[in-house]
């Protein structure tokens, strides 16, 4: 025979804000702390992507077609300054010939000598991984003292892209501190509704001799188990809506830009997400019931 | 859990006990009241007179105005929330409305108490369908409030006072809605957890059954208290008039 709840929370309407309000948080905290996961792991791919080493490309010939061989040798140890200047560089070289001979063999063959072809020269620089280097800077300098120099410009934008999407994170865990914050103090109004509502029944309960805890346990239990199914239900429905989400934004950018599918890591985040829930709700309002009977008589 | 520790000091003291509701008039003034271990009173007198703010001091329902009630032999205002409850866990009280929880049946509300006090369910199994036998209600152990009579539901809520042999029972006109024989039939129940330690204070209007079982009286009159022997109600004196004070009685020698 299963026991009865002394309270009777059945008649507490109430109970059903706690499991709506469970349902959409954990809806809304599924769904963008997806979006924060995914962010991160793009993130991850463009800074591998950034990270190791950078080109510098000097062109051998200017616009006209005209040799800048008198001034080539000039622009190399000009750029190379700069490189070599900047934090977050470890190291800048330029190719010399059988480097360049090998890094064009899969387009030319392994047949042309590519120093009689009207090749960029091209500096491979090595960057610090754990310290990137400022590349807007670098490209500032250089444009400002080689102007003809190419920095690797779509690492330069990545790079922006990073810092933006680092932001982005941030925000979405602002959003999600905002969420737990509303959540807790729904929670918090509701149990003190509750607490109202059954405080003749408590009274009576606590004549009977039940101490705090017990009385306390009971309501926060109840929280724990509505909010508990509320939040399973967000989860199963923000399930669906992610996946949607995922494919249209892998349909829109096709190869442009790949969005990762989720490790398993990343999962157990998102299937512990209701389960934080609920413990936040029993943890809301045992705090909420324990104050509050230590205030009674 | 059934067994009663054996008492030396007084269940309950009330030393110059004065209660009143709010800003309201004095209900109880100046109450003087030692109630010994395995002591049986009955508590007596007009309505109004204060007997249900007296059980209400002797459950902890409420402080005192003024002075002192101990129980068990501590300053009940001095208490902590966990003394407060293990006191509670050793009165019964059989509330004059019953406070029977609606959402449960019979069988959950005389089991509360045992719950509380953490008994295996086995065991309240045992021991609440006895007692529902006891009190004849062992074909009602399913059904609800709402759909017992009013006699019912006050054996219910004497079956719940009950259940854990309390060492003090305060019962607020127990057998206000149950017949002659029923009444005497329950009066028996108190009598045997009398016997068995229990100190029982019984606020009724029925002077059949105060003078059946014979115990000593506490008769409220404006706020005061007086106590009537047996042999002062056989000579049939008036009270204020033969009864003794409380103030200086000791209540145990029923």
């Amino acid at each position: 025979m299963r026991k009865p709840s002394d309270i009777p929370f059945a008649q507490d309407s109430s109970r059903f804000f706690v499991g709506w309000i469970s349902m959409l948080m954990v809806f809304i905290a599924t769904l963008i702390c997806a979006f924060a996961l995914i962010t991160y792991s793009s993130v991850q791919a463009w800074y591998d992507n950034i990270s190791g080493s950078l080109t510098v490309q000097i062109p051998s010939y200017d616009k006209e077609g005209k040799s800048r061989k008198d001034v080539l040798q000039n622009d190399i140890e000009t750029a190379l300054t700069i490189l070599r200047s900047t934090d977050g560089i470890t190291g800048a070289n330029v190719l010399d010939d059988s480097q360049m001979d090998l890094l064009m063999a899969p387009w030319m063959g392994d047949q042309v000598a590519t120093s009689e072809l009207p090749l960029p020269k091209i500096i491979d620089v090595s960057v610090d991984t754990h310290h990137l280097p400022d590349l807007a800077q670098i490209k500032a300098d250089l444009a400002e003292q080689v102007p003809l120099a190419v920095l690797d410009s779509h690492r330069v934008a990545l790079a922006d892209l990073v810092d933006l999407a680092y932001n982005v994170i941030k925000l979405v865990g602002g959003v999600l501190l905002l969420l737990l914050v509303s959540m807790a103090f729904s929670i918090m109004f509701v149990t003190q509704s509750g607490l109202k509502v059954h405080q003749q029944v408590i009274a009576l309960i606590h004549l009977m001799g039940a101490g705090d805890f017990y009385i306390t346990r009971q309501f926060a239990n109840r929280s724990f188990v509505i909010s508990l199914t509320g939040s399973l239900i967000g989860f199963a429905l923000a399930l669906p809506v992610m996946m949607g989400f995922a494919y249209c934004l892998n349909n829109l950018t096709g190869s442009f830009i790949l969005i990762p599918a989720l490790s398993g890591m990343q999962w157990g985040v998102l299937i512990a997400i209701p389960f934080l829930a609920a413990v936040l709700a029993y943890l809301t309002a045992f705090r909420t019931v324990w104050s509050a009977l230590k205030r009674s008589l | 859990m059934f067994e009663h520790n054996k008492l030396s000091s007084p269940v309950a003291e009330f030393n110059g006990v004065s209660f009143r509701y709010g800003t309201g008039s004095e209900i109880l003034k100046d109450i003087q009241l030692t109630l010994d271990p395995g002591s049986f009173h009955f508590m007596t007198g007009e309505s109004g007179a204060g007997k249900t703010s007296l059980l209400s001091l002797l459950y902890m329902n409420h402080l005192p105005t003024r002075g002192r009630v101990r129980l068990f032999g501590k300053a009940v205002d001095t208490l902590s929330h966990a003394e407060k409850a293990q006191i509670r866990r050793q009165i019964g009280v059989v509330f004059q409305d019953y406070r029977l929880l609606a959402h449960l049946n019979a069988f959950d509300n005389v089991a509360l108490p045992l719950r509380i006090a953490g008994v295996r369910e086995s065991e309240i199994k045992r021991h609440v369908s006895e007692l529902l036998a006891w009190v004849g209600l062992e074909k009602q152990l399913r059904a609800f409030p709402e759909e017992l009579s009013g006699g019912e539901k006050q054996r219910i809520a004497i079956a719940r006072a009950v259940i854990n042999r309390p060492q003090l029972l305060v019962a607020d006109e127990p057998t206000g809605n149950v017949d002659d024989a029923m009444a005497k039939r329950l009066l028996y129940l108190f009598l045997e957890l009398n016997k068995l330690g229990t100190t029982i204070v019984i606020a009724t209007h029925n002077q059949s059954l105060v003078r059946h079982f014979g115990f000593d009286e506490l008769h409220l009159s404006r706020g005061h208290i007086q106590r009537i022997t047996a042999a002062t109600r056989a000579r049939n004196v008036p009270y204020g008039e033969g009864g003794e004070k409380v103030a200086s009685a000791q209540g145990g020698e029923a």
